[in-house]
This record gives C-alpha cells, sequence and structure tokens, in this order.
C-alpha cells in the first residue's frame, strides 16, 4: 500500500519536472529572437568590407575613408618614407614596419588613437593625437606617450592592383 | 461561442472573393533557387529597365544563393550594397508611359490575390478585336506585353511564356517575403514544440486536478 | 538562508502574504469552466505585446519618409525582425479575439451583475484603451490602409459641436494626416501601453475585491472555493498552451491572411484605395457608422455601440441569479446578440451595396434593440420562470439577496431617524 503510494508521488514529480524542463526550454528559446534582434542587422554587418578604389591616391598622400564608422588611414608612401620607416623598429611598442604593410608603398592602419579613441591629425612625417599629445611615425607606430600600442592594422587584401578591401583577409 | 467566432474567422477571409471581377489563375509557386534564379533574370533582363525594387540589394540576391559571377555581371559597375533600380529614371518612364511603373520589391504582397494575382497579369494580355493591345486582369495597364503572349498562338509557345511567368513569380514572391521559407521551417518546429508541451500540461493538470477528489 | 531572507523582506514588505491572498492561495470557484481562462490569456497577450512592440520599437523609425522604408529594414534586414513583426501583428488580432471571448463570456453568464459592475467597467475602459492604442498603431507601417483608415477615423471628429474642424487639426496637427500626425501616434501608442497596464492593475483589484463570478451565478459555499494555484495556474497554462498553438499557426503559416494587401504600398495622400476596411475587430462598429445616413448620427451610433455593455447592468433588472444558466430567454438573446454582430461584422465588411445597406441597417436596429428590449424581457422572463418554479439554490440565492437589500434599507433608515 505505501509502496505504490510512494511510486505514484515520484510519477507525479517527475512528470511536473519534465514539464517544467521543456516549458522552461521553450520560454529560453522564445528569448534568443529578440535578444538576436539588437544585434548588428544584415546591412550594418554588410558595411563590415569596404571596397577602396586607390588609383586616386599619389604618392606621399594620404586618404581617409570609413570602416564600420571607423576612419582608416591609406597612405601611399614615397621610397624615402619607405626607407623611414623600415630604419626603425618604432618607441614604447616595437614592431618592424614589414609586418605592418602587405606592400611597403601602401600602409593601411585604423586611425583611431591607442589611448583613448580620438582620430590622430597627419602632421609631419606621422600622426599626432592631439587629445593627449601621442606621437606615431610614418608606419604608425607609437613614438610618444601616453597611448600604449601603435595603429592598428585592420585586415585587408588587394583584389587588384589597385583595389583593396578592407575588412576581410 | 467558439464555433460562432470561427464562423467570424471564416467570413472575414473567404469574402476575399469579391475583391477583383475576373477569376484569377491559380499556381503553384515553385520556391527553390533555379527558379527564383531563373525569374531574377528575366526582371534583370526584362523588367528591371523600368521597373525598381529598391528593398532588394545586389548582395540579397547573393546570399540567398544566386551565383555570384551572375550577380555580378548584373550589377556591374554598382556595388554589391546597391538596391536594383531602374535603369531608366523616373521621370523618363512617367514621359513615355504617362505613369510611374511601380516598385515591385512587394508586388505580390500589395495585390489582392499575391502571386496568383501577378501571373494571371502576366499573361492576361490578349489582341481585342479592333487589333489594341489589353489585359483581362487589369485593363487600364499601361504595360505594354513584355513577354507577348498576345501573339503567341502555338501551345507550345504559350507554354514556354507562361512557364517564364511562372519565373518570375517565384522571383517576385522571393522579393516580397525572403524569410518565408525560415519562417515555414521554423514554424513546423514551433508548433510540434507546443503540442507536446501542452499535452505534458494537459498531463499535470489532470493530475492536479486529480487530487480535488 | 532563503527563509532568513524572505523574513527580512516580510518585515519591510507584507511579500508572504501578498503572494498567499492574491496568488497562490486567492480563492476560487471549483467549477469554472475553461471560458475562465480568457482574461489570463489576455494578460499574456499584453506582456507578447509589450515584448514585441519595445523590441520593434528599437528599429522603427516615426517619420512619413522612413517609417515605411524601416518597416521593411525590419522585415528584410534585423536578425528576426520578421517574426517580432508578424508576432505584433497577428497579436494585435488575437488581443481582440480573446477580449471578445472574455467580454461574451462576462454576458453570457451575468458576471457583470452585482456586485461586479466596477469590475466590469474597468473593464469597459480597458477596451476603449485597447481599441485606441491598435488603431494608432495600425496608421504607423504608414501604409495606404494605415494612412487612409487614419484619416477617416479622425475625420469623425468633425461632429464636434462648435470647433469640429478645430479638434480634427488639433488631433493630426496638420491639414491632413501627415508627420505630426505619426509622430504624435507612435508616442501615444506607446504611452497606452502604461495606461493598459494601469488599468489592468486596476481591474485586478476590482477581481480580487468580489472574487470570479461563476458558470451558475450562485455564490459557492466556502468549501466550493479552491485555491488558484495550484489548480488554476496549471488550467490557465495548459489554456495557454491551446492558445499559443492557434496563435504560432497564424504567425508562421499565414501571417499576411490577417493584413490587408493595399497597406504594402505605401501611403499615398493623392490616391485612396478602392475598397477601404478596418481592421476584423472594427468591422461591427464600422457597420454601424456606414448604416446611419446621417453623419453625425452614425458617429454617435458608433461610439454608443460600444459603450453599450457599460449600461448592462442596469439594463438587466431580473432578480434570478447570474446569466443564462437558469434563464433560457436570456441565453437566446445572447446568442442572436452574437449572430448580429456576426451579420455587422460582414456588412462592415463587404462594400456597400442597397443591399448590404439595408440588411446592416436592420442589424443596427437589432444592435441596439437588443440593449433596448433587455430591462422588459428580462422581468417578464423573472415572473415567467417564477411562476413555473425555481431550482431551491436560486430560491435560496434569491431570498437571501433579498434579505441583504432589507437589512440595508433598514440601516439606512435607522441612520437617518438617529440624525434627526
Amino acid at each position: 500500500m505505501e509502496k505504490a503510494n510512494l511510486s505514484e508521488g515520484n510519477r507525479r514529480d517527475f512528470l511536473i519536472k519534465l514539464t517544467s524542463v521543456v516549458g522552461g526550454a521553450g520560454v529560453v528559446a522564445t528569448c534568443v529572437p529578440f535578444v538576436a534582434s539588437m544585434n548588428p542587422s544584415s546591412d550594418v554587418l554588410a558595411k563590415a568590407e569596404t571596397e577602396v578604389d586607390l588609383s586616386g591616391i599619389t604618392p606621399g598622400t594620404m586618404h581617409t575613408i570609413a570602416w564600420q564608422g571607423k576612419p582608416v588611414f591609406i597612405v601611399q608612401r614615397t621610397p624615402e618614407q619607405i626607407k623611414a620607416a623600415e630604419a626603425s623598429n618604432g618607441g614604447i611598442d616595437p614592431e618592424p614596419d614589414s609586418k605592418r604593410v602587405q606592400k611597403p608603398e601602401w600602409l593601411v592602419v585604423v586611425g583611431v588613437c591607442t589611448h583613448m579613441g580620438c582620430v590622430p591629425n597627419k602632421e609631419g612625417p606621422g600622426w599626432v593625437c592631439h587629445c593627449h599629445g601621442s606621437e606615431y611615425d610614418e608606419s604608425g607606430r607609437v613614438i610618444r606617450g601616453p597611448a600604449p600600442k601603435n595603429l592598428e592594422v585592420p585586415p585587408y587584401h588587394f583584389v587588384a592592383e589597385n583595389k583593396v578591401v578592407i575588412g576581410a583577409t | 461561442m467558439n464555433k460562432l467566432l470561427k464562423i467570424t474567422m471564416f467570413c472575414c477571409f473567404s469574402v476575399h472573393a469579391w475583391a477583383s471581377d475576373v477569376t484569377l489563375e491559380k499556381i503553384r509557386i515553385e520556391t527553390d533557387i533555379s527558379a527564383v534564379e531563373r525569374g531574377a533574370e528575366i526582371m534583370i533582363n526584362v523588367c528591371h529597365s523600368c521597373h525598381s525594387m529598391k528593398y532588394i540589394k545586389y548582395r540579397d540576391l547573393v546570399a540567398f544563393g544566386i551565383d555570384k559571377q551572375k550577380v555580378d555581371v548584373w550589377r556591374g559597375n554598382q556595388s554589391l550594397d546597391a538596391s536594383l533600380l531602374a535603369q531608366m529614371s523616373e521621370s523618363d518612364t512617367l514621359q513615355a508611359f504617362g505613369k510611374a511603373p511601380p516598385d515591385l520589391s512587394l508586388m505580390v504582397k500589395a495585390r489582392d490575390g499575391g502571386a496568383n494575382y501577378v501571373y494571371s497579369y502576366l499573361v492576361g494580355y490578349y489582341i481585342t478585336p479592333e487589333g489594341m493591345q489589353s489585359n483581362y486582369v487589369y485593363p487600364e495597364t499601361k504595360m505594354p506585353d513584355i513577354l507577348s503572349i498576345s501573339n503567341a498562338t502555338e501551345g507550345t509557345q504559350r507554354a514556354e511564356i507562361q512557364r517564364r511567368a511562372r519565373d518570375i513569380v517565384s522571383f517576385l514572391s522571393w522579393a516580397a517575403d525572403p524569410h518565408a521559407a525560415e519562417r515555414i521551417r521554423l514554424g513546423y518546429y514551433v508548433i510540434a514544440y507546443l503540442l507536446v508541451l501542452t499535452t505534458l500540461l494537459y498531463l499535470v493538470k489532470n493530475q492536479i486536478w486529480s487530487r480535488l477528489k | 538562508m532563503r527563509s532568513r531572507i524572505i523574513k527580512w523582506i516580510d518585515h519591510r514588505f507584507p511579500l508572504t502574504s501578498f503572494v498567499k491572498h492574491e496568488l497562490t492561495g486567492y480563492p476560487t470557484p471549483r467549477n469554472l469552466s475553461y471560458w475562465w481562462n480568457f482574461g489570463f490569456l489576455a494578460g499574456f497577450v499584453l506582456i507578447l505585446q509589450t515584448a514585441t512592440g519595445i523590441f520593434l520599437a528599437m528599429h522603427y523609425k516615426a517619420d512619413i519618409a522612413l517609417s515605411f522604408d524601416s518597416i521593411q529594414h525590419i522585415m528584410r534586414d534585423v536578425n528576426y525582425g520578421w517574426l517580432l513583426r508578424y508576432m505584433h501583428a497577428t497579436g494585435a488580432s488575437a488581443f481582440f479575439l480573446v477580449i471578445y471571448i472574455h467580454m461574451a463570456r462576462t454576458m453570457y453568464y451575468g458576471s457583470y451583475r452585482a456586485p461586479r459592475e466596477l469590475l466590469w467597467w474597468t473593464g469597459q475602459g480597458l477596451l476603449l484603451l485597447l481599441m485606441a492604442t491598435a488603431f494608432m498603431g495600425y496608421l504607423l507601417p504608414w501604409g495606404q490602409m494605415s494612412f487612409w483608415g487614419a484619416t477617416v477615423i479622425t475625420d469623425l471628429f468633425h461632429v464636434t459641436p462648435f470647433i469640429g474642424d478645430q479638434v480634427v487639426i488639433w488631433l493630426r496637427g496638420d491639414y491632413t494626416v501627415g508627420d505630426a500626425t505619426l509622430t504624435r501616434f507612435f508616442a501615444l501608442h506607446y504611452l497606452f501601453l502604461f495606461l493598459i497596464i494601469g488599468a489592468v492593475v486596476v481591474h485586478l483589484v476590482a477581481l480580487h475585491k468580489v472574487k470570479s463570478s461563476n458558470p451558475s451565478g450562485i455564490n459557492l459555499a466556502d468549501k466550493d472555493n479552491i485555491p488558484f494555484h495550484p489548480y488554476f495556474t496549471i488550467k490557465d497554462l495548459f489554456g495557454l498552451g491551446l492558445f499559443l498553438i492557434v496563435y504560432c499557426y497564424f504567425v508562421f503559416f499565414l501571417p499576411d491572411s490577417l493584413m490587408e494587401p493595399a497597406n504594402n504600398i505605401p501611403a499615398n495622400p493623392m490616391k485612396t484605395p478602392n475598397h477601404i476596411v478596418p481592421e476584423w475587430y472594427f468591422l461591427p462598429f464600422y457597420a454601424i457608422l456606414r448604416s446611419v445616413p446621417n453623419m453625425v448620427g452614425g458617429v454617435v451610433a458608433m461610439g454608443l455601440s460600444v459603450m453599450m455593455f457599460a449600461f448592462m447592468p442596469f439594463l438587466d433588472r431580473s432578480r434570478i441569479p447570474g446569466g443564462a444558466h437558469f434563464r433560457p430567454v436570456y441565453r437566446v438573446q445572447v446568442y442572436l446578440f452574437l449572430l448580429v454582430m456576426l451579420v455587422l461584422g460582414y456588412v462592415g465588411y463587404v462594400p456597400s451595396t442597397n443591399q448590404t445597406v439595408l440588411i446592416g441597417q436592420v442589424a443596427t436596429l437589432c444592435y441596439f434593440g437588443s440593449f433596448f428590449f433587455i430591462p422588459f424581457i428580462s422581468k417578464a422572463e423573472e415572473r415567467w420562470l417564477i411562476k413555473r418554479g425555481l431550482p431551491p439554490e436560486v430560491k435560496i440565492q434569491m431570498e437571501s439577496e433579498a434579505l441583504a437589500i432589507e437589512n440595508r434599507k433598514l440601516k439606512n433608515h435607522n441612520r437617518s431617524s438617529d440624525k434627526t
């Protein structure tokens, strides 16, 4: 008699637990579309890659383009600039120039100061960030603080002689 | 009472028939990629000169699975992110036809009868006894008979044109509701899940209420 | 640990006693049928509409140049945006369906009768809020139906005495429905959510004061009341499962069946669609508007037709407790009334011809007639039933109610004589 009662109680508990788990899973799954809807939509994701035509950029000049809403500096460097860049390893965050470029005459860096996120100005051979006075050389490497790191090199690849896609390697 | 409410709902849907006086041909819309791709090709080569599809971008075609190289040819030097805008400007088409051609992005959803309407319209051209072109579905239309079904007399020729019209409708149906396939697939899972959950809830309910006796 | 936290809270806030009195231990008549599920379902749909609405508002733009495009952005680009929008649009219909069934149940079982008049009237207020919210939300996609629906309905305010024209312009903030109208409708559509939630709280407070009615219409003895939890939580959840199956079927397989094709064309103030129809839940009232040949009369009739339900506690004069359970004539009346609603809905949907206008006018007369004749019919029915003999439980209830009225009179009399 007692045994029968016990097993019935177990069955009841099991059924309620099973239903709670199934129902809870449904509630969690329902949250997925709501949470996902706050992620970047497909038209925003389409801007993750930007195609840039380089033919208008003359040697020694800089071009700023927007990639994912951030400024990207594209510089066609003269042989002298390349030589100067390759001569040093930078300062605070040493890195050889060859690691920062795919073709020595083209430098592509994200124009966001690694200190507090201001946009540095092109001044002299490199860049100066006027928010807190950080300085970068002709390879975008930090040579004076407070910035801790060199200007970031975005992923990019050349699709043609004069065409580069920024955002994908 | 439930029955009565169901009948109300039923009435609301079933009286749609008055919406157009002509009977529309009912077709089965093919939703596979090849049909949509054939339709897209006709759209680009034929409709696209006058009609825009501003909510469809070239990248949408690639994302759906249409051959990237084909899309690259279609877009020419436009970016992948560009909309399918008409080749003729709106003022030019306005001058040519006296009426701006409507955007086709939502055409299948924007007409009573949906896909059946668009299909019946495309194959609804005929030559009147006076030798003029007209359309059974939409007599006041300004659009010429682009598939030239009104001149087709042979059976095989008409069948070929009807096939092309069905492809266009396939493409336009996809364009009007690009997530339809995903929606229906997800729907099966959701309904199956709810059936299981409701059954479980029913069992629990019976068990709990049995304590009362 | 848990009990210590709860003790700490209980010392400062009546958590345990609130949950015990109002949720888990709330006494509920054990004979409630599934028709009593729909209040819970309405609450659920409100939460659903709130959640989907807030997430849609994150992507929607209330600007006539952008709103149609932003809806397409939601439908095409936003992750699961199509799902959120279809849930919200279908949810609006589901809300009305659930509320109408909830009201039909109240009418059928006489749940509006004393002492539940305030409960019924707060519900009537909720219906008006819901209608206003749905109407304003319908403008937001800025399609052809949105635009012309808003134009027609705001035009109704022309009948305001003396300042009609100014009122219409004030409502729109423009000479026609325009950018100002769209932006304020969006702001108010969002605001009304909070008004509805507030009104629901009042509705629930009123409910918990007078407790649920039950199918018999007779006050139950204490032993026939059972705690809300677990009996009605599980019953409501099972009902919710059934509801969700129907709801999801529409969301996933027939989402466009409840949307007018013309609303997929951007609003064009220069061209009216050939046939304007409101959403299905407004059709009976729209039919009444069209049935009255005079414009002012039509608007007044339509407003009255929505408000008529509020008069039910005064109109139903029968001393026989409850609704249709012990009252066969009243039952037939309710069925006929529902039939009239269906006819009006049909008339509201089809384009008007001489024939449908006539049907609509007859149905409108029947609609108001069914309210107008309730006092006489209910009295006559009462006499007939008493003559035929009533079941003992009904007699007991009637006697106790008569006694209560006597006592109240006596008390009032005593109080007034004390003063003098």
